[in-house]
Parts: structure tokens; C-alpha cells; sequence
């Protein structure tokens, strides 16, 4: 099972998000992935995640969101993340901002590396340190040398 | 109904639970919040033990978010530190869920949980 470091290249991630609203977000976030060849079909998969977002809060609370998808646009699973300074309404049960971003997209098939990924995603972000860490990071390097230290 | 509650474990009987309460949310267009509970210990220990609870914690969460998502069901999920018994009573009151559904074979005591909540729990076999 890869890890998440492996699963997110530094080109996807964008440390000063400009749009201020979720969908925009989304789309901020995809167009990395799409520019790489991650993400086959750009309209198939924003589609695909603005369905699941419509049907459930991606927002875990403290300050984190993960949206994600599973579908044929994509071949591998790969991720991308941004960080907002102002924060991002993604219904977040706690009912505060995001401003830590993961967009996770994954092929329809692989489903139980997705749960997992989720699921080591959710963990990771729990932590406080990595938070702070993820919030101080001043380049994409710092981004994945946070991940990377935490990671188990 | 708007909202159920959904307990979560990892139990032989979960799917069995998970099943009926996703049925029971299609059948009524309601929200369900699927709950986990890790111990108090897991916040504070950070070796590996500790560690995959956390991570299994969210994997079954997140298996049953997958189905949901399939079947229409909007969905909500919850990761809480303490104790179950107190989580689940206190939470199906701050979301205010009219129902909690739990599984027959749940490490919960059933009398106390039943005792301690103002909401009709049903016990799924």
C-alpha cells in the first residue's frame, strides 16, 4: 500500500489557494492533476466529487477537508492538496472553515486502497503536529517533509 | 425522521447493522452520522498498537460512507476519543438524532445505553 507522500506529487500541491468557495477549490485543486495526465477526464471527475460533496460533509473538522472520488477518469490514485489562509466552507460538522485541502481521486476499481488511503489521510491529520506543520510549511518540500516525519 | 445515529464497531454483526440503517435511511430520505468511539489511551499513545486502531477506526467508516454514497444515503462521519458509552449518549444529543441504531453484538452494555439515552435505540441482529 503506498504511502501518502508516494501518492502526492509536488506539483499538486498549492500552498495559497485563491478561490474562496468550494467548488472553485475543487477545481483549483484538479487542474494540477489534469495538467499532469493524473486525471484523465477533467469534467467526469469534478463531477463525480461535486456529487459526493453534495451528498456529504468531506469537511473532518479542525480545520480539514478531504474530498474525494472514485471513477473511470482516473488510473491511479493520486492526490493533491492547498491550504487556504481564509478557509473554505465545507460543511465541516464542527462548523468552521477548511484550510487544509486533501482532493483525493482514485480509479473505481481500486476501492479498498482508497478506503485506505482515506483512512491513513484522516489519521495524519488528526495529529496536531502535522496540522501545525502543514500550516507553517512555506514550500512544497516542507509539505512533503512534514508528511514524510509523521508518517508511520 | 431526519437523523440517525449509527454506532460503530468492529463487530461480526456491524454489516448487518450498517446494512439496515442505510435501508432505513433510503426508505425515509434521512441523514445518517456514523459514530466511532477509540479509547481515551489511543489520543495519548502514539505507538504503532494505537496507531492501526486509529486507522481501522476510519477505515470502517469509511467502507460505510463508500455504500452510502452508492445507495444515495447522505452521510456524516464521526471520530470521537473517550468512553462509547458516554460518546453515543451525548452525541445522539448534540446532533440530535431521533434514532440510534446499533449492533446486537456491540461491546456496549445494551441496559446502560438504553438506561442513558433519551433516544429509542434499535438493536440490530
Amino acid at each position: 500500500m503506498a504511502k501518502i507522500s508516494e501518492l502526492l506529487p509536488r506539483s499538486a500541491i498549492v500552498l495559497n489557494l485563491q478561490s474562496k468557495e468550494k467548488s472553485a477549490v475543487i477545481n483549483e485543486l484538479v487542474h494540477p492533476l489534469v495538467a499532469s495526465g493524473a486525471i484523465a477526464e477533467e469534467s467526469e471527475f469534478v463531477s463525480a466529487i461535486v456529487r459526493r460533496e453534495n451528498m456529504e460533509s468531506t469537511g473532518i473538522g479542525l480545520g480539514v477537508a478531504i474530498p474525494h472520488a472514485r471513477t473511470k477518469a482516473v488510473s491511479n490514485i493520486v492526490l493533491a492538496f492547498g491550504r487556504s489562509d481564509t478557509g473554505v466552507d465545507f460543511s465541516s460538522l464542527d462548523g468552521k472553515p477548511s484550510h487544509l485541502i486533501f482532493l483525493i481521486a482514485a480509479p473505481e476499481e481500486q476501492k479498498t486502497e482508497y478506503i485506505m488511503t482515506l483512512a491513513r489521510l484522516s489519521k495524519l491529520l488528526r495529529r496536531d503536529e502535522v496540522r501545525i506543520g502543514l500550516n507553517k510549511a512555506g514550500s512544497p518540500d516542507e509539505v512533503m517533509r512534514v508528511i514524510v516525519q509523521h508518517e508511520s | 425522521m431526519q437523523r440517525v445515529l449509527l454506532y460503530v464497531e468492529d463487530t461480526p454483526g456491524m454489516p448487518t447493522a450498517t446494512a439496515w440503517a442505510l435501508s432505513l435511511a433510503t426508505g425515509m430520505s434521512c441523514r445518517v452520522f456514523a459514530l466511532t468511539v477509540i479509547g481515551p489511551d489511543a489520543e495519548r499513545r502514539r505507538d504503532a498498537h494505537a496507531s492501526d486502531a486509529e486507522e481501522r477506526a476510519w477505515s470502517h467508516l469509511y467502507e460505510i460512507e463508500d455504500d452510502a454514497f452508492q445507495k444515495n444515503v447522505r452521510i456524516s462521519l464521526l471520530l470521537e476519543t473517550g468512553d462509547p458509552l458516554q460518546e453515543l449518549v451525548s452525541l445522539s444529543t448534540n446532533y440530535d438524532a431521533e434514532l440510534i441504531v446499533v449492533s446486537a453484538d456491540c461491546r456496549l452494555t445494551c441496559s446502560e445505553l438504553v438506561r442513558q439515552s433519551s433516544r429509542p435505540v434499535v438493536f440490530v441482529r
